[in-house]
C-alpha cells in the first residue's frame, strides 16, 4: 500500500465498477476509511495564541456563526470555527493550505460573540510560519519579493509610477516638480497607477478633481506601495520598510489631508501608519467626492441607462464604516437604476483580493470550487444589473477576470465609481472633451 | 424574640419580591413592599407569560395565589404605582423616601430587600442580522409566550399559523461583543417549554431549535428537554444561525450544522430569538440609589466576603434577591426570595438585642 494511505483506517478500490455504462474500476473508485481522530490537543492552538495578535485564536467555543458568513466556506470547507478544531485535532494550521485562505475580510469577526479576530490572527501566524522557515506559496512569494525590490507588488519600474499622468488630458501636479504646498495629497496607490484599468479609473478620477477645482498633486515616482496587504499576508517587516520610507517621503512635503483611492491605503495610513510615526487626516476619494456633491451634482448632465449594482470593498466597509458615500454618489448618477445585491454593506461579500489575497489566485483556485471574485459576480448578475460598480483598485481586474471565467462578460461591465462620474460629466467616453 | 419593630422594606412586587414579603411576614415581621408599576406580578405579568417551566402550571393562576399569599397578610402594606427616592442610614435603621401617588412618604426601616429583577435583552442589540425590528415573522421568547397565552401562535406578517418555526439560542447572552459575557441559563429552557407548547398547540408544525450548547439543568433535562425530542419531536441542530434573509414571504436561515460540519439553509415561517436576562433598569436605579455595588454587567453584586452568600450586597442590611442580582430561574428567585427574608429578620433581632 502506498505509504501516505497507511494513516487511514482502510481503503477499498473495487475490482469493477461500471457507472452508467462507463467503467471506472482501478483508482477511481477508491473509499477512503475516514480518519480516527485519536487525540486531542491544545499545543497547536496555544502556538498560534502565544504570538502577538494570535491570542483570540483559542477563545474559539465552536458556536459555528463565522462559517456561514465566511466567504471562503461559501466557496470551499474553511470557517474560522474549523481552523480552531482542525488544530485541536492534530492539524497544524502553519502547515495547512488553510494558512493563506483567510482574505481578512472581518465578517467573521462581525459576528463573533467572542471576538476571535482574524484580522489579527491570520498576519501573526503567517508571520511565525515564514520565520519558522515553511514554504510559502510561490506566487505571494513573487509579489512580496516584486513589493521589496520595486516598491510595488507588480514588480514595474518605480520611475514608471507616474508615467499614466501623460494620458490623463488634464494637469495631475506631481510634488517633486511642483515644489508648493497643497490642500490633497492624493495617494494613488499601485493598481491604480500601473494596471490598465487602474490607470482608467486615475484618468477619471484626475478629470473629477479638475472639473470640481480640488487643488491637489500627487507623488508620483516617490510613492511606494502602502503595504498594507503585505503585512496582512505576513510580511510585517517589509510593511514597516515601506511605511517607514513613505513617512519620510511625505514628511518632505506640505499638505493638508491625503485622499486615496485604494481603500487598503486608507486602513494603513488610519490604523497602522500613526504607530509609526505617521498622523494624517486620510480620506478615500468617494468620501471626498460625496461631501463635494453639491458642485458635483449639477456637472452630473449626461444619463446613463444603466442597471447598477455595487460591491462593497471590506476595507471600506467593514474595516473602516464608510457605506453610505459610494450609494450616495451613485444615486446621484442621472439615469441609473441602483439595486443592492443579497450581500452588501456590513454583509458584504469579499471579492478575494484582500490579506493577500490578491497574490494568492491560482493557489486559493486549487482549494476552492469557485473564485470568491466568481461567486461574486454571479450574484451581481442575478440582481439583474448590467454595471458592478466598485471603488477599490483590487476590484476591476478581479471582477473583469470573473466576469470572463464564468462566461457572464457580455451581460455585466464593471466599472468604478469614477468612470461612472466622469461618464455623467462628459468627460470620458464618448463626446469628452 | 424580640426585634426593633421596624418593618422590612422590599423593593419589587414580582415573584422575588413577593415570596420575600410572604416569608417576612410569616416570621412575624412587618413589611413594606414597593412596586413600581400599577399591579403586582413583575415581568411575568407584564410580559404576559403563559405557563411556567415548573409543571407546566399557568402563569397568571401561578403569580395569582402568590400575589393573594401576600396582600392576604395584615403585616404587608403593599404600595404600588410607587418608587423609592432616596435612602440613608444604616444596617437596622435605614430611613427611605418612598414616592407614591398620594405624595413622598419618610419611611423608618430596618433591613432592605431589593427584587428588581431583569430586562428580556433588545434584540435590536443583536451583533448577527437577524433584523428583528426588520421583520415581522421574527419574533422574541417574550412575543412567544404572549401569542402562547392567547392560544394564537400566528406569522405576525399575515396572521397565519406557521407550518415551520426555529429558535435560536444564545441571542443577547455568550457574548463578548454585546458585553454581555454571561449564559442568560433559562433560555434553553424556556425555549423547549415552548416548543412543547407550540407543538401542542400546532400538532402540524415543525419546530427547530438551533443552538450552541444545550443547557438543560437538573430536571429540566427530563421534563424538558426529553420529552420535546422524544414526545414531541422537535429538532434539536447543534449550529447557531448567523442570517435570517428574506425568502418570498418566508424566512431563509443560514447557519452551520457544526456536527456534520456542513452549512444549512433552512426555510421557515417563523423565528423565535431565545433573547437572555439583561439587569432591569430598576436594578440598575436602585443599586446606585441604595449605594450597592454592581458587577461589570450591572447586576447587583452579591456573595458577601465569603462568596458563599447569595443574597447579601455590599452595605449590611440590604440584600438582593433573584434576578437582580444574576440570570436566575424562579427556582433561583424563591430560594434566595426566602433567604434574604430570613436575613432581614435575623438583622432586626440583632439590632433589638445590639440596643439592650
Amino acid at each position: 500500500m502506498d505509504p501516505k494511505l497507511q494513516k487511514v483506517a482502510e481503503v477499498w478500490e473495487r475490482d469493477t465498477a461500471i457507472v452508467e455504462g462507463v467503467d471506472i474500476s482501478g483508482p477511481w473508485n477508491r473509499m477512503f476509511g475516514q480518519r480516527v481522530i485519536w487525540d486531542y490537543t491544545p499545543d497547536l492552538i496555544e502556538e498560534i495564541a502565544q504570538l502577538p495578535g494570535g491570542e483570540s485564536f483559542a477563545w474559539c467555543y465552536q458556536c459555528g456563526k463565522c462559517v456561514p458568513v465566511c466567504p471562503v466556506d461559501v466557496v470551499g470547507d474553511y470557517g474560522p470555527r474549523k481552523l480552531y478544531r482542525r488544530a485541536q485535532t492534530g492539524i497544524n494550521l502553519l502547515d495547512s493550505p488553510d494558512l493563506w485562505l483567510c482574505t481578512t475580510c472581518a465578517n467573521c469577526l462581525r459576528v463573533c460573540p467572542k471576538l476571535v479576530d482574524m484580522v489579527q490572527i491570520m498576519p501573526a501566524a503567517r508571520e511565525h510560519a515564514m520565520l519558522t522557515g515553511r514554504a510559502i506559496p510561490a506566487e505571494l512569494q513573487e509579489a512580496l519579493e516584486n513589493t521589496a525590490k520595486y516598491g510595488n507588488p507588480l514588480g514595474q519600474p518605480a520611475r514608471k509610477r507616474e508615467a499614466w499622468v501623460k494620458d490623463a488630458g488634464v494637469p495631475v501636479p506631481i510634488l517633486h516638480q511642483i515644489q508648493r504646498p497643497v490642500e490633497w495629497l492624493w495617494w494613488v496607490e499601485c493598481y491604480p497607477s500601473y494596471h490598465p484599468r487602474g490607470i482608467d479609473a486615475s484618468i477619471a478620477l484626475a478629470r473629477i478633481f479638475n472639473a470640481l477645482g480640488l487643488d491637489f498633486a500627487i507623488l508620483g515616482r516617490e510613492e511606494k506601495c502602502a503595504g498594507d496587504s503585505q503585512r496582512l499576508a505576513g510580511e510585517r517587516g517589509l510593511f514597516e520598510m515601506l511605511a517607514e520610507e513613505n513617512i519620510r517621503t511625505l514628511s518632505k512635503y506640505e499638505f493638508q489631508h491625503i485622499v486615496v483611492t485604494d481603500p487598503h491605503a486608507l486602513n494603513a495610513f488610519r490604523k497602522h501608519y500613526p504607530k509609526l510615526g505617521g498622523q494624517y487626516d486620510v480620506w478615500h476619494y468617494t468620501t471626498l467626492l460625496a461631501r463635494e456633491l453639491p458642485k458635483l451634482q449639477p456637472l452630473l448632465t449626461k444619463s446613463l441607462p444603466y442597471r447598477v449594482t455595487f460591491h462593497d470593498p471590506c476595507y471600506l466597509g467593514r474595516h473602516n464604516g464608510e457605506y453610505d458615500a459610494p450609494r450616495q454618489l451613485i444615486q446621484a448618477l442621472p439615469g441609473v437604476e441602483f439595486v443592492e445585491m443579497l450581500r452588501c454593506r456590513e454583509n458584504s461579500y469579499c471579492c478575494g483580493g484582500g490579506g493577500g489575497g490578491m497574490w494568492l489566485d491560482s493557489f486559493a483556485a486549487g482549494h476552492q470550487r469557485r473564485r470568491l471574485s466568481e461567486e461574486r459576480v454571479l450574484e451581481a448578475v442575478s440582481t439583474g444589473a448590467d454595471t458592478l460598480v466598485v471603488c477599490c483598485p483590487y476590484e476591476v481586474s478581479r471582477f473583469e477576470d470573473a466576469a470572463k471565467s464564468t462566461g457572464v462578460e457580455g451581460r455585466l461591465r464593471v466599472r468604478d465609481i469614477a468612470e461612472l462620474l466622469a461618464e455623467a460629466m462628459g468627460l470620458i467616453g464618448e463626446g469628452a472633451a | 424574640m424580640r426585634e426593633n419593630g421596624l418593618p422590612v422594606l422590599v423593593i419589587g412586587g414580582g415573584p422575588g419580591g413577593l415570596e420575600a414579603a410572604r416569608t417576612v411576614a410569616a416570621l412575624g415581621t412587618p413589611v413594606v413592599l414597593v412596586e413600581r408599576r400599577h399591579r403586582l406580578g413583575g415581568t411575568p405579568d407584564a410580559e404576559h407569560y403563559a405557563k411556567l417551566t415548573h409543571h407546566f402550571r399557568d402563569a397568571e393562576e401561578a403569580l395569582g395565589e402568590l400575589i393573594a399569599a401576600v396582600t392576604s397578610q395584615p403585616l404587608v402594606e403593599v404600595l404600588t404605582r410607587s418608587e423609592v427616592t432616596a435612602c440613608e442610614g444604616e444596617v437596622g435603621n435605614f430611613r427611605v423616601a418612598i414616592r407614591t401617588p398620594e405624595g413622598t412618604q419618610e419611611r423608618t426601616v430596618g433591613a432592605i430587600i431589593v427584587a428588581t429583577g431583569f430586562q428580556h435583552f433588545d434584540p435590536g442589540r443583536e451583533t448577527q442580522l437577524y433584523n428583528y425590528y426588520s421583520f415581522p415573522d421574527v419574533v422574541t421568547l417574550s412575543d412567544m409566550e404572549a401569542m402562547l397565552k392567547a392560544h394564537q401562535v400566528v406569522r405576525p406578517s399575515n396572521g397565519q399559523p406557521p407550518e415551520r418555526v426555529a429558535f435560536i439560542q444564545c441571542v443577547g447572552s455568550r457574548d463578548r461583543q454585546i458585553g454581555n459575557e454571561f449564559c442568560s441559563k433559562v433560555c434553553c429552557g424556556i425555549a423547549s417549554k415552548q416548543a412543547i407548547e407550540i407543538k401542542q398547540q400546532l400538532p402540524n408544525a415543525r419546530v427547530f431549535i438551533f443552538y450552541i450548547d444545550m443547557r438543560m439543568y437538573g430536571y429540566w433535562e427530563n421534563e424538558l428537554y426529553w420529552p420535546a425530542q422524544e414526545q414531541y419531536k422537535v429538532n434539536y441542530v447543534k449550529g447557531i444561525v448567523s442570517e435570517i434573509l428574506p425568502k418570498g414571504d418566508r424566512l431563509l436561515i443560514r447557519g452551520e450544522d457544526t456536527t456534520m460540519g456542513r452549512p444549512m439553509e433552512i426555510t421557515v415561517d417563523l423565528v423565535v430569538l431565545s433573547v437572555g436576562m439583561e439587569p432591569s433598569s430598576g436594578t440598575r436605579q436602585m443599586a446606585r440609589l441604595l449605594g450597592i455595588a454592581q458587577n461589570k454587567y450591572g447586576y447587583i453584586e452579591a456573595g458577601g466576603p465569603s462568596g458563599l452568600d447569595p443574597v447579601a450586597t455590599s452595605r449590611p442590611g440590604i440584600f438582593v434577591v433573584g434576578a437582580a442580582a444574576r440570570p436566575a430561574d424562579l427556582d433561583d428567585t424563591f430560594a434566595t426570595a426566602g433567604l434574604a427574608a430570613a436575613r432581614a429578620v435575623a438583622v432586626l433581632r440583632q439590632a433589638a438585642v445590639a440596643a439592650d
